[in-house]
């Protein structure tokens, strides 16, 4: 299951923010550079909103959202 | 009965540390400690200075302003992660150096969250009718722990000292108006103790008798998640503070500051964001100048508003902070306006 657009955006215009190279499924979000632990908070925002789950507290550290197949299989455990 | 913070203090010692002085060391470059904390300069006290000796500076100031004479003190709250000796607590050494009366003192443990814990405490103390001027001290002199190795560069390039000090009453004839606390919400999670603290000397990890020497050094200086801070610092703080506006029956369009614990500029950039609060002005932040003077932090934003004069009657004043634990709240203060007997007093 593919992440809704508006995420995909977000990880991408917080690459180009950040004016590292757009990522692929697999690259490390964090060491590629394309999110930071302050924008982690702004994305996580956005899956909550964009993808129908509520990701508590305890859940919003990298691991959960190291990659974008990471986000994806994430958000496929949590959705009803 | 209601409390109001009638007086405040602040004393910071008076030796500037730059980024540039401190960024070789720490092996970083002036302008991303700038760009990652928003922090400028900060305070340190010489080395061998005790806590207590500033706390006691900013206690005279908040006396000052308080317009009240030491002997009226009749409880004392102490905040520090960094006190005068391991036991007793910083408070005895207050009392003796300002001539307090003999009255109970307490010393808290609550890091970056101390002011909000004191002021709750100090609430309850003058509702209960137990204290009627309750002097609270917070103070650090954190520059005595740090690792000036790039080992710990993110986190040492973080902290200044500094002291504040508030004395908080009750309502009676000698009332001159103040800040009423209306409110404290605090909450702790215990799942991220490592997270953020200093683990030694403790009896869970180890005294310094009997500690492996090869992890002394880890131990017993400061220790920062920064990542895990961060996630949880915003998301905890905007909670928090959402809480504590919901069950007064207030929104954020209606408050007027914001008065934060000094954590990251960023960091309070991100919560005033997520709380809709756009007046970005009126987030009160000294860190350009001070760095996180951790427990003084909120005292010092607090006392550096007061004496600006802005704050106008009936305003409402948000009070967020986040520290070890992890351990975070927000308190509520209002602004009051002077009786009109205070007035016609003066007239007599």
């Amino acid at each position: 299951m593919a992440l809704p657009q508006p995420v995909l955006d977000f990880i991408n215009e917080s690459a180009e923010t950040n004016d590292v190279a757009k990522p692929t499924n697999t690259d490390d979000l964090f060491k590629l550079g394309a999110v930071d632990s302050f924008s982690l908070v702004d994305l996580v925002a956005v899956i909550e909103e964009h993808c129908g789950v509520k990701v508590p507290d305890g859940d919003v550290n990298p691991g959960n959202f190291q990659t974008i197949d990471a986000i994806e299989q994430y958000v496929a455990r949590h959705q009803g | 009965m209601k409390a109001y913070v009638r007086g405040t203090g602040a004393f910071l010692p008076p030796r500037v540390v730059t980024n540039e002085e401190i960024a070789p060391g720490l092996g970083m470059n002036p302008e991303d400690i700038f760009r990652s904390s928003g922090i400028q300069r900060r305070r340190w006290a010489e080395p061998g200075t005790a806590v207590s000796t500033l706390a006691v500076e900013a206690l005279r100031l908040a006396l000052a302003d308080a317009k009240t004479e030491p002997a009226e003190i009749d409880y004392l709250i102490f905040g520090t992660m960094t006190p005068d000796r391991f036991i007793p607590g910083t408070g005895p050494a207050v009392l003796q150096a300002l001539g307090l009366p003999e009255i109970p003192c307490v010393d808290i443990r609550q890091a970056c969250c101390n002011a909000l814990y004191a002021l709750q405490l100090a609430q309850a103390l003058i509702a209960s009718g137990t204290a009627r001027r309750v002097a609270i001290c917070l103070a650090e002199v954190q520059s005595a722990f740090l690792d000036l190795s790039p080992t710990s560069g993110t986190l040492s390039m973080l902290f200044g000292d500094g002291a504040s000090a508030l004395i908080v009453g009750g309502e009676d004839e000698n009332t001159k108006g103040g800040y009423e606390i209306l409110d404290v919400f605090l909450s702790t999670n215990g799942a991220y103790v490592d997270d953020l603290g200093i683990r030694c000397p403790g009896t869970s990890v180890g005294t310094a008798q009997n500690h492996p020497p090869a992890e002394f050094a880890v131990d017993f200086s400061p220790r920062m998640n920064g990542q895990s801070v961060i996630l949880q610092a915003t998301r905890r703080i905007v909670a928090a503070c959402k809480t504590v506006l919901e069950r007064n029956l207030l929104t954020v369009a209606e408050v007027g500051w914001i008065v934060p614990h000094q954590a990251n500029t960023n960091l309070l950039q991100q919560v005033a964001k997520k709380l809709g609060f756009t007046a970005e002005d009126r987030v009160v932040n000294t860190l350009a100048d001070y760095g996180n003077t951790s427990s003084a932090s909120m005292g010092i934003a607090l006392d550096t508003l007061h004496r600006t004069g802005a704050v106008e009657e009936n305003v409402f004043l948000l009070l967020p902070a986040f520290g070890a634990g992890f351990t975070w709240g927000a308190g509520l203060l209002r602004k009051t306006y002077v009786p009109c007997n205070q007035f016609l007093s003066t007239f007599d």
